[in-house]
């Protein structure tokens, strides 16, 4: 934390001096200090809730602090808006990408700031000038005239990244760059990014995965529960040192016993999905759970996981391939069905799909179970038994509520994962289907809906993991598929599961 | 249009909440009344007052205030079903003409039957055909994801005028020229409870069926999968709930209901079917149902208010000079706001 007074100093770029900002009794950013010096690159970070999007927030000018202010170049500033922020230098690639579909990946790049001849048309040569510029100094090659839908994933971040640039940008603030990557893909982006930061630019992201974090930052600011813990440059920072000071306390990683596999739970065999415009979403994919182990899939995401999942679950088309769950063909019958066979779905998208914010933590609880006999004689439900069971089986799983009436959006993030958990683990399914299971969770509750999935492994349960995690999935999976292209390209097995196979394989290399 | 349901049905349970959302309204709506008539120079205080004795003051007051309740309880309920499933059901009306037209139907043309078995009859053809007309936009909806809102809206036009068409024609009343019905046969009509008002044994159906929507939202597991369905239909598919089938099956039901209305109305009040036989009866009963917030006890007090409104609108101009548009005005005031509150929650659910 050698953080200089507050004299004027031009060589930082940008900054924060006793940063707060409340949101009610919540102290989100608790006097936070950093500076982040010119033609750096500085990583913030810290577990969920740990602060890091409000301070970016803050930085970028979408939000201001209640007390203490950003500097620029040095020197106290006020963002009135991101415009202005903007205006200053500093511009934000979000998780989400903002760039147009329909338009080509040149015309993203000059949108809004077009280079235009007579009558306004836009200066195709002068563009492409600016791009092949832009190109040398970020050292990549793209192709410009690609449309947006077709440019894979890390493409479109490159234009993303090269769109801020354009328009005069030299601070760079990146919220989780990686997290949609493919390893090799990661360690392009490593290289883009210390290019441009040679080139005098200056860069600040945000991330949880302290291996790209040590190959890429000079400095590195921890926060944990609003404040700065530590600020250290590269060298003197280890992961393990990194992870205690985020944690605050040092996690034991989960133990997974030998697994024993027993007979086949779920067989899926030449799973086809066509949408409607004939494009492959899932193409001839075979796969087997069997009782008693964990079998992850892999895949930079839109290679087929979604389409895997819908197939499983009967909300998508079939166009070839047969599911059996437990011997039994299960291939045209609905999720009702499926579910009474013993089937469990744990969706990657909690706020829309895994949970009915909007509803009691209770409903949520027993929504899919409402008809079972404990819980529902005749078709009406059975008041005292629902309280007495939800109660149970909240309290096993630790979900801190203050009254389970209360609407599941009062929860935390994780809270009502634990909750959408403890729903799809209730009532001994043979089959869990569980897809992103601690996306937007904080570390703890990640580590506890882990050991909720190997004990279900334990206990005879067989699993099938959909994640973007490869950590996660190296963590939990007996066996890890990959998916390319709808495609599987192959199989690893626990313990000879190498990052950089899985990588290889992620991005349709055969097996080497 | 789930999210429009889903707001109108709320997860709350306590009365006194609802009783909360149905006054804020109406106290807005006599806020701004009382602006336009102090306008127009009125004592607002001293209509509201006459509005209430007009209404509530003296058992034969209340017993016209019930009475003109008792279809609104009905609609506002067969409007309140739909909107549980996340179908937003504007074709009320139309459920109440046909259902009273088939009610009428079987009163005039069955006329030897005895009262126990003629009443059940006629009020179940008014249940069948009500229903029925549900089914196609219900299926469209349903399997196809057309618009229930367009689909709905128009067969109301295709209902009234369907009927007026029948009343005119083959279903004239010998000599008569006005377009009406034969009378039903007297073992058809509901018994009147406080005569000579023309409060019946409607009304007491009508608050049957509360208690039984009461019950069974509350209760059941369907009604527990209509209200997750309708408030998060991708959660509730996740969760194994056939949502397409329960928007069917809730669209047949609240036609149901709003044949039920009508079939009261025919056999209870009119007597009869006549052309121009509901006065939006099925219209208002979406400002109950959104006004009630789709809760039982919400829905009663609300078509209270509108009841209110209509009888002591009927009789405040014979004892003073405001003119009974003041009521009309204060009566969309108030439905006014209840939509407002309700475009609140809509527009704030869009940007969560």
């Amino acid at each position: 934390m050698s953080v200089s007074s507050s004299k004027l100093d031009p060589s930082i770029r940008l900054g924060a001096q006793g940063v707060t900002r409340r949101f009610g009794a919540l102290v989100a950013n608790d006097r936070i200090d950093f500076r982040v010096t010119r033609g750096s690159i500085h990583a913030i970070v810290g577990g969920n809730g740990a602060g890091k999007s409000t301070l970016m927030r803050i930085l970028q000018g979408m939000d201001r602090p209640d007390e203490g202010m950003v500097i620029v170049d040095g020197a106290p500033a006020v963002f009135l808006g991101p415009a202005d922020a903007f205006d200053k230098g500093v511009g934000m690639v979000h998780q989400e990408f903002m760039l147009v579909p329909g338009l080509t990946l040149l015309e993203n790049l000059v949108l809004a700031h077009e280079p235009t001849g007579a009558f306004g048309a836009i200066d195709r040569q002068a563009a492409l000038a600016a791009a092949s510029d832009l190109e040398r100094q970020a050292g990549v090659r793209l192709d410009w005239d690609l449309a947006e839908e077709d440019a894979p994933i890390h493409v479109r971040q490159i234009v993303e990244i090269l769109r801020l640039l354009y328009r005069g940008a030299d601070v760079l603030i990146l919220d989780e760059p990686t997290a949609v990557l493919a390893p090799a893909q990661v360690k392009e982006l490593i290289a883009l990014l210390k290019k441009l930061r040679d080139e005098g630019r200056t860069i600040l992201f945000i991330s949880h995965k302290l291996d790209e974090v040590l190959a890429l930052a000079d400095q590195i600011t921890v926060l944990r529960n609003g404040k700065v813990v530590a600020s250290l440059p590269r060298g003197e920072a280890d992961k393990a040192e990194l992870a205690r000071l985020m944690i605050g306390e040092i996690l034991v990683r989960p133990e997974l016993r030998e697994a024993s596999a027993g007979e086949t739970v779920l067989a899926a065999e030449g799973l086809t999905v066509r949408d409607a415009r004939g494009r492959v979403g899932l193409s001839e994919v075979d796969l087997a759970v069997r009782k008693g182990e964990i079998v992850g899939i892999a895949g930079v995401a839109g290679n087929g996981q979604d389409e895997l999942a819908s197939a499983l679950i009967g909300l998508g088309r079939l166009s070839a391939g047969r599911i059996t769950l437990a011997g039994v063909d299960i291939t045209s019958v609905d999720l009702a069905r499926r579910r009474s066979l013993g089937l469990s779905y744990l969706s990657p998208d909690r706020a829309a799909e895994g949970l009915c914010l909007a509803a009691s933590i209770a409903d949520n609880t027993i929504a899919g179970h409402h008809r079972r006999a404990d819980l529902c004689k005749h078709g009406v439900l059975r008041r005292n038994a629902i309280r007495q069971h939800v109660d149970a089986l909240l309290d096993r799983y630790m979900v801190k509520r203050s009254s389970s009436s209360l609407p599941a959006a009062s929860l935390s993030g994780g809270n009502q994962q634990k909750v959408a958990v403890a729903r799809e683990l209730d009532g001994d399914p043979t089959f869990l289907l569980a897809c992103q299971p601690t996306r937007g969770v904080d570390i703890l509750g990640i580590a506890f809906i882990h050991q909720c999935l190997i004990d279900f492994r334990d206990r005879g349960g067989a699993v099938l993991l959909i994640s973007e995690e490869l950590d996660e999935l190296l963590t939990l999976s007996d066996r890890i598929v990959v998916l390319y292209d709808g495609k599987v390209t192959g199989e690893v097995a626990r313990g000879d599961a190498g990052v950089e196979q899985i990588g290889r394989l992620m991005l349709g290399g055969g097996r080497a | 249009m789930s999210d429009h349901a889903a707001s109108a049905a709320p997860p709350t349970r306590f009365p006194w909440a609802n009783l909360a959302e149905i006054l804020t309204p109406l106290l807005l709506a006599l806020a701004a009344a009382g602006v336009v008539l102090a306008v127009a120079g009125h004592n607002p205080f001293e209509v509201y007052w006459l509005l209430a004795v007009e209404s509530f003051g003296g058992t034969r007051r209340i017993a016209a205030t019930l009475a003109a309740s008792t279809p609104l309880i009905l609609t506002g309920l067969a409007t309140a079903v739909a909107f549980r499933a996340g179908a937003f059901n504007v074709g009320v009306e139309g459920c109440v003409f046909v259902g009273g037209l088939a009610a009428a139907w079987v009163g005039f043309s069955f006329t030897g039957l005895p009262a126990v078995a003629l009443v059940p009859l006629a009020l179940a053809a008014a249940v069948v055909v009500g229903a029925f007309w549900m089914l196609v936009p219900g299926l469209l909806k349903a399997r196809l994801d057309v618009d229930e809102v367009v689909t709905t809206l128009m067969l109301n036009f295709i209902a009234i005028s369907l009927t007026a068409y029948l009343v005119n024609g083959p279903l004239l009343a010998p000599g008569s020229a006005n377009s009406a019905t034969p009378m039903v046969a007297e073992a058809a009509r509901l018994p009147k409870l406080m005569p000579p008002s023309t409060l019946n044994a409607g009304f007491l159906i009508a608050i049957a069926l509360l208690v039984l929507y009461w019950w069974w939202s509350n209760r059941t597991a369907l009604g527990f999968e209509t209200r997750i369905a309708g408030t998060n239909p991708r959660f509730a598919t996740a969760s194994g709930i056939d949502v397409p089938s329960l928007i069917i099956r809730m669209m047949l039901l609240s036609g149901a209901i709003g044949g039920v209305a009508g079939g009261i109305h025919a056999l209870g009040t009119v007597g009869r079917f006549v052309s121009g036989f509901s006065p939006g009866y099925g219209f208002t009963g979406i400002a109950v149902a959104l006004l009630g917030r789709g809760s039982a006890i919400g829905i009663l007090l609300a078509a209270l208010l509108f009841g209110a409104l209509t009888t002591s609108g009927a009789t405040i101009q014979l004892f003073s000079d405001v003119p009974i548009e003041i009521v009309n005005i204060l009566q969309g005031m108030v439905m006014i706001f209840a939509v407002a509150r309700f475009g609140w929650i809509f527009a704030r659910r869009r940007r969560a």
